[in-house]
């Protein structure tokens, strides 16, 4: 999958510290912000605290998918973060999280695109490899390669 | 080679839907299983399951948390699962549906869903004709039963004025058999031209009974009838106010008086003539040409399994009946029986070249034997044509031809071993069991011979 013009650099988050589920996704609006994905945090991080309100997305095996549409999102974003502990998620297996995605979308954006690079994360996320190979990446470029490939 | 389905599904469809679906597609790489699996998310539906891939199918997986049409995989073996599962557990949820059996009953929806098939396949003047034959039959069935309750009283009884056994003859001989032609022509015009057809399509009918034209006369009746009540009805141009005349006056007044007149005129003596001269030939048939009759008639019924080929031979047979000659439809009958019959058989003889979904299979197509639906052995025929088909073909024509050569004479259109209880309906009875049975023996051994072992 392309998500070269998703995911940068400083939104790719190796070590992060969080002390929770609602820090953690400050921690990581905050890189989106900082790339130029989002325009206004606090309406980008109300959206995505909607969803988790509407259901958890941790989605099972120590990964959470947190995703918000919203209008304080200027284009498609993608950031990553590897957590230092592993936090609560109120995850479908009731396991601990240590590995986030965390998608914006802007409101009006056309089509589904988003949606068809969360199904695609989630097929490669089944696999047992790509997820010891997230955990072992020591640089940004090597999470980007992997998820490119 | 079994081949898997799968279905995954939830209301969000944001994420499980995929991982459910990647790990079945996991678990069955690894057990190298070949699956297939749609997913129904928030993209939409992706990968969809086409027809043929369900009719293919061994069994289907829905793992869900919402619903999901189930109707299409009718008569499938279904696992329904929690997306959960599915996620957690693939391979287990992969080998349940391995060990599923394929039902009876999935058999049995399979031959009804080949018949269905042909049926919606079938067009023009073939489609026409059988609509006709599929109107005729229930007056055959419940005439040539009636007439053989008139034999029970000896088969001379009904001579006697006033007895049971003359009104019996009265119902099942000179009402239902003398119904056969009018009604066979009248539906072969419904079917062209719908309601304005059916009347001159039952005259014409009527005529070419009383003609002596028989079944011959009155399928062309039918079919006269039919594209002239059509023509009329897309050629004449009413102002609009008496345009209501058309379907209940004018055509069938004009058609029933132009196809009346046909009959009687022109198409009348020669299909007499044709019919007088096949019946003689029939009639004084023995020996060797009756066996030729059969032979053919029974290689045809087992050609295509209740295909068009098939449909000649049995229209053929069963409009006879009509011209008091019913050696034919004894044979027709005894040929169609034997396909499905001799792979039952086989399935028993030889079950390690069979698998255990085949074997199964074997018994339904037993069932379907014994009641005359030759079409019982369509999906062993489908799987391994070249194999089958002349099998059933050889075992069909011996089992005609026999029957021919005793003499078998069977004056219900229908009904299968069920008829043979019934006194009378089959002459010869005995030989007639013996000439099926020897055709379901040679078909059996023939499948299996060519068979190698699987």
């Amino acid at each position: 999958m392309d998500v070269s013009s998703l995911i940068k650099d400083e939104t790719i988050l190796l070590s992060l510290a969080a002390v929770d589920k609602k820090d953690c996704i400050g921690r990581m609006a905050e890189r989106l912000l900082q790339a130029g994905c989002i325009t206004d945090l606090p309406a980008y991080v109300q959206a995505v605290e909607e969803r988790e309100a509407a259901g958890s997305t941790g989605i099972g095996f120590g990964v959470a998918i947190p995703h918000g549409k919203s209008s304080g999102v200027k284009r498609p974003g993608l950031a990553f973060a590897r957590l230092r502990e592993p936090i609560e998620w109120d995850s479908l297996d009731g396991q601990p999280v240590s590995l986030v995605f965390m998608i914006a979308v802007p409101e009006h954006q056309a089509g589904n695109e988003h949606l068809q690079i969360l199904a695609a994360l989630s097929r490669k996320l089944m696999h047992d490899e790509f997820r010891q190979q997230l955990q072992a990446s020591d640089s940004a470029t090597a999470i980007v390669q992997l998820l490119h490939e | 080679m079994k081949k898997l389905l799968a279905v995954t599904a939830c209301p969000t469809g944001i994420a499980h839907t995929y991982m459910a679906a990647e790990a079945l597609q996991k678990a069955a790489q690894d057990k190298q299983v070949p699956l297939k699996v749609e997913t129904r998310g928030a993209v939409g539906v992706e990968n969809e399951l086409t027809e043929e891939e369900i009719g293919a199918a061994h069994a289907i997986i829905i793992a869900a948390a919402t619903d999901v049409d189930e109707a299409r995989f009718q008569g499938k073996p279904v696992i329904k699962a929690s997306l959960a599962e599915a996620i957690k557990d693939a391979p287990k949820l992969i080998d349940q549906a391995l060990a599923q059996q394929a039902s009876e009953s999935d058999y049995i929806s399979q031959v009804e869903k080949a018949k269905t098939e042909r049926k919606a396949r079938q067009s023009g003047p073939y489609k026409h004709l059988m609509n006709g034959v599929s109107f005729m039959i229930p007056l055959v069935v419940a005439g040539g039963l009636i007439i053989a309750l008139s034999f029970l009283f000896g088969i001379e009884a009904f001579k006697e004025e006033g007895s049971l056994a003359a009104a019996l003859m009265q119902i099942g001989g000179s009402s239902a058999f003398a119904l056969m032609v009018p009604v066979l022509a009248g539906y072969i015009a419904y079917s062209i031209a719908d309601k304005p057809g059916l009347a001159p399509g039952l005259v014409g009918g009527m005529l070419a009974s009383s003609t002596g034209a028989g079944f011959l006369g009155g399928i062309l009746a039918g079919f006269l009838a039919g594209y002239i009540a059509r023509f009329l009805r897309d050629a004449i141009r009413l102002p609009r106010n008496l345009e209501g005349l058309k379907p209940v006056l004018i055509i069938p007044f004009l058609a029933t008086l132009v196809v009346g007149l046909l009959m009687i005129y022109v198409i009348g003596s020669p299909v007499k003539a044709v019919m007088d001269g096949m019946t003689a030939w029939l009639t004084g048939l023995s020996g060797t040409n009756a066996m030729l009759l059969g032979l053919l008639l029974g290689a045809m019924m087992a050609f295509d399994m209740g295909g068009p080929v098939n449909k000649a031979a049995y229209t053929f047979a069963t409009g006879l009946l009509a011209s008091n000659i019913f050696e034919p439809m004894a044979a027709v009958m005894a040929a169609g029986m034997t396909p499905p019959l001799g792979l039952w058989l086989a399935t028993l003889l030889a079950p390690r070249k069979y698998t255990a979904e085949e074997r199964e299979a074997g018994k339904a197509a037993g069932v379907l034997g014994i009641s005359f639906i030759t079409e019982g052995a369509i999906p062993f025929a489908a799987a391994d044509p070249i194999r089958v088909i002349p099998s059933i073909m050889v075992g069909s024509a011996v089992t005609g031809a026999l029957s021919m050569l005793f003499g078998a004479a069977l004056r219900a259109p229908h009904g299968g071993i069920f008829v043979l209880a019934i006194p009378h309906a089959v002459s010869n009875v005995l030989l007639y069991a013996l000439a099926i049975a020897i055709g379901t023996v040679i078909t059996a051994l023939l499948v299996n011979l060519l068979k190698k072992k699987s």
